[in-house]
């Protein structure tokens, strides 16, 4: 394994084995009677990795390259069709409260109000916790990324980052070990992207977690990340390549580019992503 | 300051031509233009006063006030459709989440759905020997059918992402429906329960022409009677009904909306 220049725990937290994931296409009354033999889809293949915990780690890739497969197979959201996913020395069959999972969409339900959103999750993942308790908890957890104000109000009410702040704070209130986002900056405005990365930094300063992050962008994963992977094209998609990034902390958006080792990555990275970008669109 | 003056206009319009509708009414039944003897404006709405004013007088089930009929006209509508929806609704989540019960039950529901419910008018008096059954019994198969289409097509198209938050928090299925799937769909549940009134407030007069008592065997009385106002005055009557029905749907819709 690469080194790690952090003085942070090096025990392994997830790992994945030769993981591989295959979508069937489902059969239709009129594919029996049709000649094309059913199609299937094979998204990503032979995955081998291997994450420490409390590191900050991205996935980046072309777009269509199978890292919101990868995030949903470790969520336990999806299953694998080959291999496995070992979280803390067991293997999972399914998804579980040691992993939050934020996604790109938010997933608020409208009906509910941030703080039931919350409380949704709560009482879903401690049934035996009493009203009060679970209401202490939610707040608490809407005051962390700062919208106890809000607490009231539903979800079509907020802005496009205050929404992802409450998916972050429902997320984290369970308690996880584990956070995984998928692209979870991609439908905000610059501006607002950056608060937020700014707050998922602090969030995860603050609470041991181990963070998995999809992203596209190279700055987000630059600035926020222990190690970068990145992913070939898909389909069949795997591992081209794992990138430490042995920046000091805190990092500092604006001094952060005059850093060589910065330059020297982000050129690596960009160099990866135009490659296996080329190979997507020139395939399509 | 714009929107004001036009709202005040539409209710002026709005007036206006009610105004206009009753004249050209009471011109052309008062000159014969359209058959002899057809009832002018005036003397439908004395009938309607009539009628209005003293709702609930019982002579007999061919003598009943119009309140009464209405009444019993309701009564049935509400026990049907509430039977209806209390089979639609879990039918409806069922055939939306299982292919197995979706592909099973679909058939019957594509058969069924375009028959005219008042073709099981026979049926329903042969096995229940009884017309207020019967009544209760048509309007259950007439209400079914859009609630139970509406509830299945919104499971089937709900938002996944809400799926996979309940998912990933380990919820069970009983909980992801009572608290996900059954709120997520509560909008495609009302479209489909306002439908379903419609059809059932459409349907249950033409049945009590059959059945006798209800606001619909009230019009055939009048048929019978030869008074056409007393049709008329029917005909406002259940239109108005129809229309609160509708709009207490309409605002139940309003408050289940979770469009941004």
């Amino acid at each position: 394994m690469q080194k790690d220049s952090n003085s942070k725990k090096n025990s392994t937290h997830l790992e994945l084995v030769k993981l591989g994931k295959i979508f069937f296409k489902e059969k239709k009354f009129f594919d029996l009677y049709s000649k094309h033999k059913k199609s299937s889809f094979e998204a990503i293949k032979n995955i081998n990795l291997k994450i420490e915990k409390n590191t900050f780690v991205s996935i980046i890739g072309p777009s269509g390259c199978g890292k919101s497969t990868l995030l949903n197979l470790i969520a336990g959201l999806q299953s694998p069709t080959s291999g496995k996913i070992i979280i803390d020395g067991l293997s999972i069959k399914g998804p579980g409260p040691d992993r939050g999972v934020i996604f790109q969409n938010y997933a608020l339900m409208p009906w509910l109000t941030t703080i039931q959103n919350i409380e949704f999750a709560l009482n879903t993942v401690f049934p035996e916790k009493t009203k009060p308790d679970i209401k202490e908890r939610a707040i608490n957890y809407l005051r962390m990324v700062g919208l106890e104000k809000a607490s009231n109000k539903f979800p079509k009410e907020l802005s496009g980052g205050m929404k992802q702040r409450v998916a972050i704070a429902r997320a984290l209130s369970i308690n996880p070990n584990m956070l995984l986002m998928d692209e979870p900056f991609g439908a905000l405005d610059a501006l607002t992207r950056s608060y937020l990365q700014e707050e998922l930094l602090s969030i995860w300063r603050k609470n041991k977690v181990t963070v998995v992050l999809i992203t596209h962008s190279i700055e987000e994963a630059l600035l926020l990340s222990d190690k970068i992977i990145l992913m070939s094209s898909g389909p069949s998609a795997t591992i081209s390549e794992e990138i430490s990034v042995d920046l000091d902390r805190p990092r500092d958006r604006q001094n952060i580019e005059q850093d060589p080792k910065y330059l020297k990555i982000k050129m690596r990275l960009e160099k990866h992503l135009l490659r296996e970008t080329r190979a997507v669109e020139e395939v399509t | 300051m714009n929107k004001v003056i036009s709202k005040r206009l539409t209710f002026v319009v709005t007036i206006l031509s009610l105004l206009i509708f009753i004249i050209i009414w009471q011109i052309i039944a008062q000159q014969g233009l359209l058959v002899k003897n057809f009832p002018g404006s005036f003397k439908t709405i004395n009938a309607l006063i009539w009628w209005v004013s003293d709702p609930f007088f019982d002579n007999g089930p061919n003598d009943l006030g119009i309140g009464f009929n209405l009444l019993i006209s309701l009564r049935r509508v509400l026990i049907g459709y509430s039977l209806a929806v209390l089979v639609a609704i879990p039918l409806g989540v069922l055939m939306g989440m299982s292919k197995l019960a979706q592909s099973s039950l679909n058939p019957y529901v594509q058969l069924l759905k375009p028959v005219s419910p008042l073709a099981w008018l026979p049926v329903g008096l042969f096995v229940f020997r009884n017309s207020e059954i019967t009544g209760i019994f048509v309007i259950f198969i007439t209400s079914i059918w859009p609630t139970l289409i509406n509830t299945a097509f919104g499971v089937a198209s709900i938002n996944p992402d809400y799926l996979r938050v309940s998912k990933s928090l380990g919820a069970s299925k009983s909980i992801t429906i009572r608290r996900v799937i059954l709120p997520a769909i509560m909008p495609n549940i009302l479209a489909g329960m306002r439908i379903s009134m419609g059809t059932a407030w459409l349907v249950i007069v033409a049945a009590e022409m059959l059945l006798g008592t209800g606001i619909g065997y009230f019009i055939w009385n009048e048929w019978n009677n030869l008074s056409l106002e007393n049709i008329f005055v029917a005909i406002i009557i259940i239109g108005f009904t129809g229309f609160i029905l509708d709009q207490l749907f309409g605002f139940l819709q309003d408050k289940f909306d979770y469009s941004i």
